[in-house]
């Protein structure tokens, strides 16, 4: 599987100006529709934090082991880059990153530069109306066209919900200082079925921050 | 430690399990000394709702003494009497702080799941399917609590358990339900069902003022229980009986100032597709209930206002929606915002205001609690409320 998700289409730059945003000019705009090998994933969450910290939680790169899925470590190689490694049961994947666009407490764009995952995407930050928090809107793209099934048998989640359940995360950690989780609880026996629809619930895939094991 | 385990469809077994852990640093470890079956846990024994797994321990109305608490909890030590709010909510979220506690954003690990439904996901619950988060329930002898600086109620007197437990779930809910019914001083307030949530509305619209309350259930010793309170009943399988009538008889016809649907039809569904059979099959077979809904929009009076405690999970049909805009009248609902009504309702009980332990007709053990929920399934023993004490032995 390791060779499927190393195949990687040609790569191209996302949009250099604030790409993940929802409105130009009073109108709204959709969000990207998938095509040409390209999955794209817009999602955002209404937080009671103000941009600054969020930003400076989003972008402290070392800290993303706390609040994103099966991510193990992340070490800044310089710095706009970093290296990545992702862990899933007895897998592991690794890949770089580099930040393409930075700006304190509104916006952060990066890309993959090699590896096992080819992605990039972009994160901003804008006060809501009525000073009611921060509004936090991530744009994601992965480029794997059919290898998308692939990518989910190997995490356990399309990579579209996981962007969704990392923001998620991000949204918790800032605003409890914790991610909620239930499992490992008491339970009784769950037999062969309840078992497997662990899977279909999400629920084998580990809360973060991962257990180093 | 020992847990009541929902392991199927009408299979409900006392089990063995591992005790819970603190899992991270706002949680807590309770011994718990009591806890009781609710209505709603009858729907999970039918199968009713989606995403309850077999191993799944049960119940959501609990109370007991603190055994440890994590790093994050500064409010609460060991040995402090608590009683557990059934919602989860963590306190710093917009819905939180807006005191929409049932809404809270952070506390379902799965939420996932519930906008698949609903498009939306509120607080996660204790011992209600994984699709309201899939934590442990309190019929056991320990349950972790998440957010326990948040949620927890700290019961300083020396009052029983039994008249603090019902601040568990079903005192709030039934006072929630009379405020929701914006009841005015000498109101008329009509109330569908005399079950636990019911007795407790109308024990409530009384305390808001309510000049007569009207109940009707068709179980006799529900509506005893409903009269010791000075509500006017009425019986619904009577013969002859029309409630509708009844309801314009008892108001000089013109209904109702407020109605309480605290029957409801407690059904949830999910976009799996499975799930979503299984709650159409099962919303065929509960036709009666949304005739609650139906009747008190009916029933109400122009203007009124329709409080609506009892759980809606899907889509109902033949409402009479032109009638309720006809009327002009004011609809609320959804899921009791316990945080917000614990401690004042606390305040009540230590007043002398109310026994909640009134309701109680059963008292039993932990290996007891299978029999008991097909006992009350099935409507008999003239059950009103069951009370487990999860240390007791039968005798």
């Amino acid at each position: 599987m390791s060779n499927i998700l190393q195949e990687k289409p040609e790569a191209e730059e996302l949009p250099k100006n604030f790409s993940a945003g929802v409105l130009v000019d009073g109108r709204y705009l959709p969000p990207p529709e998938d095509g040409d090998g390209k999955l794209w994933v817009r999602t955002s969450a209404l937080i009671q934090a103000d941009a600054q910290s969020l930003y400076a939680l989003w972008r402290d790169v070392e800290r993303a082991p706390t609040w994103q899925e099966q991510i193990v470590s992340v070490v800044p190689t310089a710095p706009t880059t970093s290296h990545w490694v992702m862990k899933s049961g007895d897998s592991t994947i690794e890949w770089d990153s580099e930040v393409l666009a930075d700006i304190s407490g509104k916006r952060i764009a990066w890309r993959s530069i090699g590896g096992d995952s080819d992605n990039a995407g972009e994160v901003i930050f804008e006060d809501a109306p009525g000073g009611r928090g921060t509004m936090v809107t991530v744009l994601q793209e992965f480029r794997m066209g059919k290898i998308a099934s692939a990518w989910e048998t190997f995490v356990g989640r399309n990579p579209k919900q996981a962007v969704i359940e990392n923001l998620r995360h991000f949204k918790a950690l800032a605003e409890a200082g914790e991610i909620p989780r239930a499992q490992p609880g008491p339970h009784g026996d769950r037999g062969a079925i309840g078992s497997a629809k662990k899977s279909l619930y999400g629920e084998n895939v580990a809360i973060p921050p991962a257990k180093a094991s | 430690m020992k847990a009541v385990c929902w392991m199927g469809t009408s299979k409900i077994e006392t089990l063995n399990v591992p005790d819970p852990e603190l899992l991270n640093p706002r949680d807590a470890i309770i011994k718990i000394t009591k806890t009781a079956i609710c209505g709603s846990d009858l729907h999970l024994y039918d199968g009713f709702i989606p995403t309850m797994e077999a191993g799944d321990v049960l119940g959501h109305e609990f109370m007991g003494i603190v055994e440890e608490v994590g790093k994050g909890v500064g409010n609460l030590k060991r040995g402090d009497r608590v009683v557990i709010p059934f919602t989860i909510a963590c306190g710093s979220c917009l819905f939180c702080k807006k005191q929409l506690w049932s809404a809270c954003d952070n506390s379902n690990p799965n939420a996932h799941l519930m906008e698949k439904a609903y498009g939306y996901s509120g607080s996660a619950l204790f011992g209600y399917s994984h699709m309201m988060g899939g934590y442990a329930g309190g019929q056991a002898q320990y349950a972790r609590v998440p957010f326990a600086d948040v949620g927890p109620l700290k019961i300083e007197s020396d009052l029983p358990d039994e008249k603090v437990l019902f601040l568990s779930d079903i005192f709030p809910t039934g006072y929630m339900a009379a405020e929701n019914a914006q009841i005015e001083p000498g109101d008329t307030v009509a109330v569908w069902g005399c079950g636990p949530v019911g007795q407790f509305a109308i024990a409530s619209a009384f305390m808001l003022g309510a000049g007569r309350v009207i109940a009707i259930d068709r179980l006799p010793e529900r509506l005893a229980l409903a009269r010791n309170l000075g509500a006017i009943t009425v019986n619904y399988e009577e013969e002859d009986l029309s409630v509708l009538t009844a309801l314009k008889d008892l108001t000089g016809g013109i209904g109702p100032d407020s109605c309480i649907d605290a029957v409801g039809l407690e059904a949830h569904s999910a976009d799996l597709q499975v799930a979503y059979d299984k709650v159409k099959a099962a919303l065929m077979m509960e036709t009666d209930r949304p005739g609650v809904l139906r009747q008190a929009i009916q029933a109400v009076r122009k203007g009124g206002t329709l409080s609506i405690p009892g759980v809606y999970g899907g889509l109902l049909d033949k409402v009479p929606f032109g009638a309720a805009f006809g009327k002009g009248i004011t609809m609320k609902m959804g899921q009791t915002h316990m945080q917000k009504y614990m401690k004042p309702l606390l305040d009540r009980i230590e007043a002398g205001q109310i026994d909640p332990s009134y309701i109680i007709s059963h008292r039993i053990t932990l290996d007891q609690a299978p029999e008991m929920y097909k006992v009350w399934r099935d409507k008999k023993e003239n059950v009103t409320k069951i009370v487990i004490d999860p240390w007791a032995s039968a005798a």
